[in-house]
C-alpha cells in the first residue's frame, strides 16, 4: 500500500538481487576456469575464463559501490544500513578469493600433480557448494523465503569438511616426493582454496546474527 | 493580548522542549526530515488542544480562584521557573511549574482546592509508573505480532519508520490535549479567555515553539532515545503518547519527559537491561518537589513586588 513511500528501499533490494546474481555468474566462471585448468592445464581457454571471472568480480564491486551510494542517500535507518553494508563487504570477499586462486595459478604457472587432482576437485566442489548455500541464505534473509538457521548448520558442516580435506591434501603433498618449493606453492593454493568455504561460513554466521538482531 | 505573553512564552518553550519526546527519535535517526516532523507535530498539537484540551483547563482553573493580575503573575512565575531551571540545567516539568505557581496564588488567596491538588499529585506520580507499565504491555503485545509477520530488513525498516511517524503524531496530539492547560488555564480562571479560545491560543503557542526552536532539542534528546533499537523507540513513543493521553482524558497536565523516562525503564525491564541511570530517577523526584516550590516562591515574590507602593516621605 505504501510502496511509493519506499522507492529507494525497493531500488536497493533490486540492486542486492542483481549483486547476488552477479556473484552466481562469477562463481560459474570460476568453476569453469578451474575445470578447464584441471582438465587441460593453463592455456588460452583457461586465460579467457580467468579474465571473465575477473570481469564479473569487478562488476560485483561496481554494484556494491552503487548500493553503498544509494544506502547513504538515507535508505534504511543507520543501524540496519551498517549491518547490510558490512554483510555485503563480507560477501564481496568470496569472489575476491576466487580471483586470488585463479591469479595464483596463472601468475605462478602452478601445476597440480595428477595423484592429487581428484582431492583438489573435491575441495573445490564442496567449497562451491558452500557458496551456493550462502547465496541461497542471503537471498532467504532478504526475501524471508526459508529457514536461515537450518542453512547455517549445513554451511558449517560443509566448511568443516573443507577444513578436513585441506589438512588431508596438505599432508599428502608433503608426503609426496615433489620438489619442496612446489610443495609450498601447492600448500598455499590449498589454503587459498580453503579460504572460500571459510569466508562463506563467516558470511553465513553474519546473516544469522543480523537476523537475530533484527528480531524484537 | 500583552497580558497573555507569559502564557504564550510558556507554551512556546513547552513546544520547543517537549516535541523532542515525540519526534526526537525519528528526526535524529534521519528517518524523518525536521520540517516534516515539525509541521506534523505543530498540527497534531493544535488538533489535540482543540479537541481534548478542555478537561485539563477545567482542572487547573478549579485549583483556586484568580484575579486578572494573579493569572498573569501565575503564568510569568511558571515561565520564570522553567527558564531558571533550564538555565541551571535542572530537570523541569512545565506542568509542575504551572501547578506550583497556581499553588502560590492559592496560598495568597487562602483558597486551595485540595481534592483537585491531590488528584494532580497522584497523576504526577502515576506518569512514569504508567509509562513503564504501558511500555511493558505494548512491547509484549506488538513484539508477538511483529515476530509473526516474518518481515525482511527492508519491510521491518519501513514499518519502523511508518510506526514512528504515526506514534509521533499521536504523541503530539496527546501533548496538545494534555499540556495546553499549562499554557492558558490560568487565564480562563481569571475570566480573560473562554475555554475554546484558551485551547486555540495554547495550541498555537506550543506549535510555534515546535516550529521555531525544537530542532536542536530533537537532535540531542532523540540521540539518547535512538540508542534503543527502532522497535523499542517506537514502543517508548507510543507508551508515552498513551500515558499522556490518558491523563488528558482525566484532565491533569503531566510531564511528557517523565512519561518517556518511565517507558524507557519499561523497555529496559523487558530486555533485562538497565536503561535508566539512578540519577535520572532522582531527578524526577527532585522535579516533583523542587519545581512547584520554586514556582510558588516566584508567584509569591511577584505578587509582593506588584503590590509595592511608592510612599513619598514628607
Amino acid at each position: 500500500m505504501f510502496k511509493f513511500l519506499f522507492k529507494k528501499e525497493q531500488q536497493v533490494q533490486q540492486l542486492i538481487s542483481k549483486y547476488l546474481e552477479n556473484l552466481r555468474m562469477t562463481q560459474e566462471h570460476f568453476e569453469k576456469a578451474m575445470d578447464c585448468y584441471f582438465d587441460f592445464g593453463l592455456g588460452e581457454n583457461c586465460d579467457f575464463l580467468i579474465q571473465q571471472t575477473h570481469k564479473f568480480e569487478s562488476r560485483a564491486d561496481d554494484i556494491r559501490h552503487e548500493i553503498i551510494e544509494m544506502m547513504y542517500s538515507k535508505v534504511l535507518i543507520p543501524e540496519s544500513r551498517g549491518d547490510i553494508l558490512r554483510l555485503l563487504e563480507s560477501i564481496d570477499l568470496i569472489p575476491t578469493h576466487f580471483e586470488t586462486v585463479l591469479f595464483m595459478i596463472q601468475g605462478q604457472s602452478l601445476k597440480v600433480p595428477d595423484f592429487i587432482t581428484p582431492e583438489f576437485r573435491e575441495l573445490l566442489r564442496v567449497s562451491l557448494e558452500c557458496c551456493d548455500l550462502v547465496i541461497r541464505q542471503v537471498e532467504a534473509y532478504f526475501k524471508k523465503t526459508e529457514d536461515i538457521k537450518a542453512l547455517v548448520h549445513t554451511i558449517d558442516s560443509h566448511e568443516s569438511r573443507c577444513d578436513h580435506m585441506e589438512r588431508e591434501i596438505v599432508r599428502n603433498i608433503f608426503d609426496s616426493h615433489l620438489d619442496p618449493f612446489e610443495k609450498i606453492q601447492l600448500k598455499e593454493l590449498v589454503i587459498q582454496m580453503g579460504e572460500i568455504s571459510d569466508q562463506a561460513d563467516r558470511v553465513s554466521r553474519s546473516v544469522h546474527i543480523i537476523n537475530i538482531k533484527h528480531r524484537v | 493580548m500583552t497580558s497573555l505573553l507569559g502564557g504564550i512564552f510558556l507554551g512556546w518553550s513547552l513546544g520547543a522542549n517537549d516535541a523532542a519526546n515525540v519526534f526526537g527519535t525519528a528526526v535524529s535517526s534521519r528517518m524523518l526530515k525536521f520540517w516534516t516532523a515539525a509541521i506534523l507535530g505543530a498540527s497534531f498539537v493544535l488538533v489535540g488542544a482543540l479537541l481534548e484540551g478542555q478537561s485539563g483547563i477545567e482542572t487547573l482553573r478549579g485549583l483556586t480562584s484568580f484575579t486578572y493580575d494573579q493569572a498573569i503573575i501565575a503564568s510569568i512565575a511558571a515561565a520564570c521557573t522553567v527558564t531558571l531551571m533550564t538555565l541551571l540545567g535542572l530537570p523541569v516539568s512545565t506542568s509542575q511549574a504551572v501547578v506550583g505557581a497556581i499553588l502560590g496564588v492559592g496560598l495568597l488567596n487562602r483558597q486551595l482546592n485540595f481534592a483537585g491538588l491531590g488528584k494532580v499529585v497522584v497523576c504526577w506520580i502515576g506518569t512514569p509508573v504508567g509509562g513503564t507499565v504501558l511500555a511493558v504491555i505494548i512491547y509484549k503485545l506488538l513484539a508477538a505480532i511483529v515476530n509473526r509477520m516474518n518481515l525482511n530488513i527492508f519491510q521491518s525498516d519501513s514499518l519502523a519508520r511508518l510506526s514512528l511517524i504515526t506514534a509521533g503524531s499521536y504523541g503530539a496530539y496527546a501533548l496538545g490535549a494534555n499540556n495546553v492547560a499549562n499554557v492558558t488555564a490560568v487565564f480562563v480562571g481569571a475570566g480573560m479567555l473562554s475555554v475554546s479560545a484558551a485551547a486555540l491560543i495554547g495550541g498555537l503557542s506550543i506549535g510555534l515553539g515546535i516550529l521555531t526552536f525544537s530542532k536542536r532539542v530533537m537532535e540531542t534528546v532523540g540521540k539518547k532515545l535512538v540508542r534503543l533499537d527502532p522497535f523499542s523507540a517506537f514502543v517508548v513513543v507510543l507508551a508515552q503518547g498513551v500515558t499522556v493521553h490518558i491523563y488528558a482524558l482525566v484532565g491533569v497536565p503531566v510531564s511528557t519527559s517523565q512519561a518517556v523516562i518511565g517507558a524507557v525503564l519499561g523497555v529496559g525491564i523487558i530486555k533485562g537491561v538497565n536503561t535508566i541511570q539512578r540519577r535520572t530517577l532522582v531527578s524526577i523526584f527532585l522535579a516533583w518537589f523542587v519545581t512547584p516550590l520554586i514556582a510558588s516562591i516566584f508567584a509569591l515574590a511577584l505578587d509582593f513586588v506588584t503590590h509595592l507602593h511608592y510612599i513619598p516621605s514628607h
